[in-house]
C-alpha cells in the first residue's frame, strides 16, 4: 500500500469523521447535553488532526487544532455551550470540511474566514467572547492550556512512524535526576488494548516519552499474560503503573497519551502511590493494580463503543456504525497496519475477554470500490435477461411435459429474483450524507440572507440505490435554496407576524410503496399566488384572464423560465429555476408536487424510483415495434372510443376524457416509425404527465404486459436517440427501446419531430 | 524431553523487533518448544512491547516446564527497553544484566 493510497483512506475516513462531526454538533445544537456527544465531536477533530499530523497537512493541523482546544473545553465543562458557540462551531466544521477538502484536491479556501474563525474560537477558549489576538491560524497560540502547547507540536508528529531513532530516544530515557523544588509526583495507571499496537503505537514510546517530562519509576504488570502457545503476539497483556515526578504539569503528562488514549485505558493522578511500588515487585504475587483494568468507569472512556450506542440512540432505524469501519477510521495513523486494525478487532472479539467482551456485536463491513459492485450488478443484469430467454425458450420448445424443467426453471427464476434483489442492497445507501450536506447550504443561505434557520432531517437513514442519491444532491440543494431564500420571511417579518423568528425546514426522507419520498417543507409564507399568476401573465405563460386553480398557479413555478424573486439574487437566483430541478427529477424517473398554503409554508415532495438499474415498464407495441414505457409516469390507461377523438387544427388531435381535453401523440408518428397517424380507435392511449404538469395521451397500437426491465444505457453502447431513454432485453432476446415520454411529449408541441429526431437519421 | 547435556539452541533475534515482528516471533520460539534455548539479542536496536511480550511469556512456560529460555547477550537498546517497561522478572533477563 503506498502513501497515496493510505492518504485516500484518510481522506475517505475524513469525510467519515466529519459527518459524525456535524452530526453531533448538531445534536448538541438541538439540547443533547449527553457527554458523550461532545466526547464524539472532539474525537472527530482529533482523529483528522492526528491524520492530517501524519500527512503534514499543516493547514488543517493549525485549524484543527484550534477547534479542538474549544472543544477540550467544552468537554471539560470550561466553557458551556450557548446558540453562538454552536453556530461558530457549526462554521468552524464547515470550514473543517473545505479544508480536507483544498488539502484533498489542492486549491486555496477563504484565508480570511478561516482566521476569523479561530479568533471566534480562542475567544471562546479564553472565555472571552471578543476576538483579540492575531489573525494567524498556524501560530495561534492555544491559550487556554497553555502548558501542553510547548509539547503541541512534537505531538503532532507521526507517532506512527517515529519509530527509527531508537537509540536517541533509549538515551533520552536516562534523564539527568535533576531534583529540583517545585516538582509535582504523578501515578500513571496505562493498560493498552491491542488497537493501540494494530495502529502502530508503541508502549515503549509512550513510556519514553513520558520519560522525557522527569524521572519514572516503572512497574509492569505481567499477570495476564497467557502461556506462549495461548498467547497472541499481537495482543496487548502488560500494563504499566507508573510514578512520574516532574515540573510540567498533569495536562503535560496527559498529552503523551494525546494519540493513544482512545486505545488504552489511562488513569493519571495526582500524587504517589507508594503502596503500590512499595509492594513487592516479583511477578506472580498480589496485584496492586489489579483494580485499574477493571475499572467500569473507565471502560466507558472506551471511543468506539459509546459512539456507536450514542449513534444508534439518536437514529434508532441506525445500523450502529460498525466497528469495523470505526477501527479503520483511525488506521491512516497507522497506515502500514491497517488491515491490523481489522485483524486485531477480530481477534478481540474472538477472546470476549475484559471491555470488549461487554460490546454487542457490531455488524462487520468492508470497503469495496464502487466499480466492482457496478460490474456485478450489470453481470446480474444479464442473468435476469438470460434466465428470462432461457424461460422463453423452454416454452417455445413445447418442453411442458417435463416437470423437471418446469420446475428448475422457477427455481431459477426465484434465485434470480433474489441475487439481484440482494445485489441492488449492496448500492443502498442511507440518505444521511445527502441530507448533512443540506445542513451546511442551509447555514450559508441563512448567513447570506440574514434568516434565521434551522434545518430538521428526519429519516435520514432511509435507504436508496448509489446512483439515486448521487444524483440528488443537485436537486435538493436547489430546493433547499429556494425555500430558504424564497419560503422562509425574514426573522423581523416572523416576528411581526407572531411566529418564530426562527423558521423550520424540514427534510424528510421515506419509503413509500417500492419508491422513496422527499419532502421539504417550510414553514414560511407559502406561495404568494397573486404575484406567480402576474408574474406568468407578466412572462406571457398564462393568458391574462385564464381561470386557474390555486394548484395549477403552485405548479407554474415549475415553468421553464419561471422566477418570482424580485431581484436575482446571489443564492437562487442563477438563472436555474424549478424546472430544472423538476426535470432532473424527472430524469431520475422521479416526480415531483408542491403542496401550500398561505401563511403555514410550502411542501415540496419529490418521488424517486429506489434504483436507476432496473425499471417498472409497461411493454407496448408501436408500428411493430415493442417499446417500454416507464410505468411512473403512466397515469392511466385507455381505450379511446370514437366520439372522443376530435381533430384540432391540420395535424393535431385531442381526446377528451372526462370533460377535459387532452392532445393526443402518435407515438409511431414521432419516433418516424410510420408517416402517416395511426387511427386511434384501433390503438391504446396511455394517459402521461408531462413536464408543464399537463397530462397527454400518447397513443400506441398495443399494450403488451407490465414488466421490470434492466436498464441498458444507450448512451455508453451506442450514442444518445432523442426520444428514448435507454435500452433493455427482453425475455426473447430481442432489444426493447424504453421511451423518454418526456422528450415525446416536447417533440409533440413542436407539432412534430424535426428529422434530427428520428431514429433514422441517428441511426 | 530435556537435553541438558547438549548445548542450548541459540535463538538469535534481529534487529528490529516492532510490532510487525510479534507473530514471527512468536513463531520461531514455539518452534524450540521443549529445548533449552539461548537468546542472543546482541543485534536488537528496537523491541516493542508486544515483542517483549512473547519473549517474556516464552521464559515464563518455559520455566513452568523446568526449561530454560532467557537472553544471555543483549544489545543495550534491548537492556534499557526493558528497563523502561520496567520489566524486572529475571525469567527473561539474568539480574545482573538489568542492573
Amino acid at each position: 500500500m503506498d502513501m497515496n493510497e493510505i492518504k485516500d483512506i484518510f481522506f475517505q475516513e475524513c469525510e467519515e469523521q466529519l459527518a459524525e462531526l456535524e452530526s453531533g454538533l448538531l445534536r448538541i445544537n438541538d439540547g443533547d447535553t449527553d457527554p458523550e456527544t461532545v466526547n464524539a465531536v472532539f474525537r472527530a477533530v482529533h482523529s483528522i488532526k492526528g491524520g492530517a499530523g501524519a500527512f503534514g497537512l499543516d493547514d488543517l493541523v493549525a485549524f484543527a487544532h484550534v477547534f479542538e482546544t474549544t472543544l477540550d473545553c467544552v468537554r471539560s465543562n470550561k466553557l458551556q455551550t450557548s446558540s453562538e458557540l454552536l453556530k461558530v462551531m457549526l462554521k468552524s466544521a464547515d470550514v473543517l470540511a473545505d479544508l480536507t477538502a483544498a488539502s484533498r484536491d489542492g486549491g486555496s479556501i477563504d484565508k480570511s474566514r478561516t482566521s476569523v474563525l479561530v479568533k471566534e474560537l480562542d475567544a471562546f477558549a479564553k472565555g472571552t467572547p471578543l476576538p483579540a489576538s492575531a489573525p494567524e491560524p498556524v501560530k495561534q497560540e492555544a491559550p487556554a492550556e497553555p502548558a501542553p502547547q510547548a509539547t503541541d507540536d512534537s505531538g503532532f508528529q507521526p507517532v506512527p512512524f517515529s519509530f527509527d531513532g531508537f537509540e536517541d530516544e533509549a538515551e533520552a530515557a536516562e534523564l539527568p535526576d535533576e531534583a529540583i523544588a517545585g516538582r509535582s509526583v504523578f501515578t500513571v495507571r496505562f493498560k493498552p488494548r491491542s488497537d493501540l499496537y494494530a495502529k502502530g503505537n508503541e508502549a515503549v514510546l509512550l513510556l519514553r516519552d513520558l520519560a522525557r517530562l522527569g524521572d519514572l519509576q516503572v512497574r509492569c504488570d505481567i499477570d495476564t499474560l497467557p502461556p506462549i502457545d495461548q498467547l497472541d503476539p499481537e495482543g496487548a497483556y502488560f500494563s504499566w503503573l507508573i510514578r512520574v515526578e516532574t515540573d510540567k504539569d498533569e495536562e503535560a503528562v496527559r498529552h503523551v497519551f494525546e494519540f493513544a488514549e482512545w486505545d488504552c485505558l489511562i488513569e493519571i493522578t495526582p500524587g504517589s502511590d507508594d503502596e503500590a511500588f512499595s509492594a513487592p515487585t516479583a511477578a506472580g504475587e498480589d496485584q496492586p493494580m489489579a483494580p485499574v483494568p477493571f475499572d467500569l468507569s473507565m471502560l466507558e472512556e472506551e471511543p468506539v463503543v459509546p459512539a456507536e450506542t450514542a449513534a444508534a440512540v439518536v437514529v434508532p432505524i441506525a445500523a450502529a456504525r460498525p466497528a469495523a469501519v470505526a477501527a479503520v477510521e483511525e488506521a491512516p495513523l497507522a497506515p502500514p497496519s491497517l488491515p491490523r486494525a481489522e485483524k486485531a478487532l477480530a481477534a478481540e472479539a474472538e477472546k470476549k475477554e475484559s471491555a470488549v467482551a461487554a460490546v454487542p456485536a457490531a455488524p462487520q463491513t468492508i470497503r469495496v470500490d464502487l466499480d466492482r459492485v457496478d460490474r456485478l450488478i450489470n453481470l446480474v443484469g444479464e442473468l435476469v435477461i438470460n434466465q428470462a430467454m432461457l424461460a422463453q425458450s423452454v416454452v417455445e420448445n413445447e418442453t411442458g411435459g417435463s416437470s423437471a424443467i418446469n420446475l428448475g426453471l422457477e427455481e431459477l427464476q426465484q434465485l434470480t429474483r433474489e441475487i439481484q434483489d440482494s445485489v441492488m442492497a449492496i448500492r443502498a445507501q442511507p440518505v444521511k450524507p445527502v441530507f448533512q450536506r443540506m445542513g451546511r447550504i442551509v447555514r450559508e443561505i441563512a448567513d447570506m440572507t440574514g434568516k434565521n434557520v434551522r434545518l430538521v432531517t428526519e429519516g435520514e437513514n432511509t435507504e436508496v440505490d448509489k446512483t439515486v442519491i448521487d444524483k440528488l444532491a443537485e436537486p435538493l440543494t436547489h430546493m433547499i435554496r429556494n425555500a430558504v431564500d424564497h419560503g422562509l420571511e425574514t426573522p423581523e417579518k416572523r416576528a411581526a407576524l407572531g411566529k418564530n423568528p426562527e423558521g423550520i425546514l424540514r427534510l424528510t426522507a421515506k419509503h413509500r410503496s417500492g419508491r422513496i419520498v422527499i419532502e421539504i417543507a417550510d414553514d414560511g409564507a407559502g406561495i404568494n399566488r397573486e404575484r406567480v399568476r402576474s408574474k406568468a401573465i407578466e412572462n406571457g405563460l398564462i393568458a391574462a384572464d385564464s381561470n386557474l386553480s390555486d394548484e395549477e398557479i403552485d405548479n407554474l413555478i415549475f415553468h421553464p423560465g419561471f422566477s418570482t424573486a424580485e431581484k436575482l439574487s446571489d443564492i437562487s437566483g442563477r438563472g436555474v429555476g424549478m424546472d430544472v430541478v423538476k426535470r432532473s427529477i424527472q430524469q431520475l424517473g422521479g416526480r415531483i408536487s408542491i403542496t401550500s398554503k398561505p401563511g403555514k409554508g410550502s411542501i415540496f415532495t419529490m418521488s424517486l424510483p429506489l434504483t436507476l438499474a432496473v425499471l417498472d415498464g409497461m411493454v407496448v407495441t408501436v408500428a411493430n415495434q415493442t417499446l417500454v414505457v416507464p410505468l411512473t409516469a403512466i397515469v392511466e390507461t385507455l381505450q379511446p372510443e370514437k366520439q372522443d377523438i376530435h381533430a384540432f387544427g391540420p395535424t393535431q388531435r385531442l381526446i377528451a376524457i372526462r370533460d377535459t381535453f387532452c392532445p393526443l401523440v402518435d407515438v409511431g408518428h414521432i419516433l418516424n416509425f410510420r408517416p402517416d397517424l395511426a387511427n386511434p380507435i384501433d390503438g391504446v392511449a396511455l394517459l402521461v404527465e408531462s413536464e408543464g404538469g399537463g397530462q397527454r395521451a400518447l397513443m400506441v397500437d398495443a399494450i403488451q404486459g407490465q414488466r421490470q426491465v434492466v436498464i441498458k444505457s444507450l448512451e455508453a453502447n451506442y450514442t444518445n436517440v432523442p426520444g428514448i431513454a435507454a435500452a433493455t432485453i427482453l425475455g426473447d432476446g430481442r432489444v426493447a427501446l424504453i421511451l423518454d415520454v418526456d422528450a415525446v411529449v416536447t417533440a409533440s408541441r413542436g407539432h412534430a419531430l424535426s428529422s434530427e429526431m428520428t431514429l433514422s437519421a441517428t441511426g | 524431553m530435556s537435553s541438558t547435556d547438549v548445548a542450548p539452541k541459540v535463538l538469535k533475534l534481529p534487529e528490529v523487533l516492532d510490532l510487525n515482528a510479534a507473530s514471527r516471533l512468536h513463531e520461531q520460539v514455539l518452534a524450540h518448544k521443549g529445548e533449552d534455548i539461548d537468546i542472543d539479542a546482541t543485534d536488537v536496536t528496537r523491541v516493542g512491547a508486544q515483542c517483549v511480550q512473547v519473549l517474556l511469556a516464552a521464559a515464563l512456560s518455559w520455566r513452568a516446564e523446568d526449561q530454560s529460555l532467557r537472553v544471555n547477550q543483549a544489545s543495550d537498546a534491548f537492556i534499557k527497553t526493558l528497563q523502561l517497561l520496567g520489566i524486572s522478572d529475571e525469567a527473561l533477563l539474568p539480574k545482573e544484566m538489568l542492573k
